[in-house]
């Protein structure tokens, strides 16, 4: 019986938290991005997220979305580096804050480099040297933004 | 097991199903909250397997999955084409790839885009999953300007951000891979694990590496491309006419690449010329071509004449 009442205070308790809004936690999904001043992907930046950071959501505007960090920092993100705290997460790094236990479950796991490991070795043949020189390259954001601008593309001023 | 107990498990086995498609992770703060009533170990458990049996179609694969998906997907396709190296063409061709990228729907991905040119006379363009894609030396040879580089690649982009690649991987596959990965939490596979999921990593390389290079995608995901290409082009700036100018170099083509490449692994170029004007019919202000934009491109690709 007192188990019963139990589960039953749990899921109400859980209910609450369905109706509150507890999907106002995101977690960042890609390796690394940056908190921004204002939405777009040109200006001062505020800090260095990286994967599995959690966010508390603030607002939404045109793809962007506003968020607070652990650490009070409030900036705003695109929409496409964060994911609403599900089973599409696989933070990396520490988390944060009190991660939910699937995300902990999926934490680094599934096809990770020590699956990308294994199937070298049974490829020895394969060469990852130009995989690993393609990832190297890197257009930093002021290139980006000079060549949009001398390109008169983007709008870029 | 007492049955009370059994009855409440049952119930909130129950809950958790029918409430897992709008949110996992709610659900699993609700039995997290469980666990903090000191109750529910088992619950957790019930949970827990729950949410990962919804892991089981290509929109669950997780970027940092899809990224080392994509890294050896390349690996296999620079098995069979040589690398063209040269420096300043490849930045030129990564500088107009992100730029594309970053007007498209998904610019933020795990690890970034990058391009690469690959040495061959086949007119081909091939995106890995994770952003890692080709254009080949015979394509950017048929490009005249800037504008038209800019659409092919964001047809590219446009594959990335829709996930055609990991469409291609068959479901029974990915149903095998996540159940392997259990419910536990740990970072590093025993051997057993390991050698399934390296199976199973194999299995989904060389179903999208058959689709990319020998079936290619079906008629409605390049039509899809097409459409996206055509959308972030317009948004970014580039005169979205320059895939038709482009697509009409391969019309009746009878040279050496015809066959292979984008011949044999697309729809035919006409079918995509007559949707591709009618997308670009919808744009309204439409970019037009700009020439400090053909000037450098005509720099940049001076090497390919």
């Amino acid at each position: 019986m007192r188990r019963e009442k139990t589960a039953i205070a749990a899921l109400i308790v859980l209910a609450v938290g369905l109706a509150i809004g507890a999907a106002q936690i995101l977690v960042v999904k890609v390796q690394t991005t940056q908190l921004r001043n204002s939405p777009q992907f040109f200006g001062p930046t505020l800090v260095t997220l990286k994967a599995g950071d959690r966010l508390e959501k603030l607002a939404e505007a045109n793809g962007w979305i506003q968020v607070r960090t652990a650490g009070g920092a409030v900036g705003w993100i695109h929409s496409s580096a964060v994911a609403e705290g599900s089973a599409a997460v696989s933070p990396t790094g520490p988390v944060k804050t009190q991660a939910t236990a699937n995300e902990v479950a999926l934490a680094g796991r599934g096809f990770n480099k020590q699956v990308e490991d294994s199937y070298k070795a049974k490829h020895a043949d394969l060469s990852f040297v130009w995989v690993d020189r393609m990832v190297q390259i890197k257009i930093a954001p002021a290139e980006l933004q000079d060549f949009l601008r001398r390109g008169h593309l983007g709008g870029v001023k | 097991m007492s049955a009370p107990n059994a009855a409440g498990r049952a119930a909130l086995a129950l809950i958790a199903l029918a409430l897992l498609a709008p949110s996992c992770s709610v659900i699993q703060q609700g039995a997290d909250m469980l666990g903090s009533a000191g109750n529910a170990g088992s619950t957790v458990q019930t949970v827990t397997t729950a949410a990962n049996k919804v892991r089981s179609s290509f929109a669950d694969i997780t970027e940092e999955e899809e990224y080392y998906i994509g890294r050896s997907v390349a690996a296999m396709i620079l098995a069979r084409y040589p690398v063209y190296q040269n420096d300043a063409l490849t930045r030129y061709v990564n500088t107009v790839g992100c730029s594309v990228a970053l007007y498209s729907d998904r610019p933020e991905i795990y690890a970034g885009y990058h391009f690469l040119i690959l040495d061959t006379e086949e007119v081909n363009a091939l995106a890995a999953p994770g952003g890692m894609i080709f254009v080949t030396k015979g394509l950017l040879r048929r490009c005249k300007d800037e504008e038209t580089l800019g659409l092919i690649l964001a047809h590219e982009v446009g594959h990335v951000a829709a996930k055609h690649g990991l469409q291609a991987i068959k479901k029974s596959r990915l149903t095998d891979a996540f159940m392997y990965l259990g419910t536990q939490a740990v970072k590093t596979f025993g051997p057993e694990d390991l050698a399934k999921l390296t199976t199973a990593f194999e299995g989904a390389l060389n179903d999208i590496v058959e689709q990319l290079v020998v079936r290619g995608y079906d008629r409605s995901s390049e039509f899809d491309a097409d459409g996206l290409a055509i959308k972030f082009g317009a948004r970014i700036g580039y005169e979205p006419a320059a895939i038709v100018r482009f697509l009409k170099t391969m019309v009746g083509d009878r040279s050496n690449a015809a066959g292979k490449g984008w011949f044999k692994t697309h729809p035919s170029p006409e079918d995509r010329i007559a949707r591709a004007n009618q997308a670009i019919a919808g744009i309204n202000p439409l970019p037009k071509i700009d020439p400090a934009r053909t000037q450098r491109f005509t720099q940049s690709a001076a090497s390919l004449r």
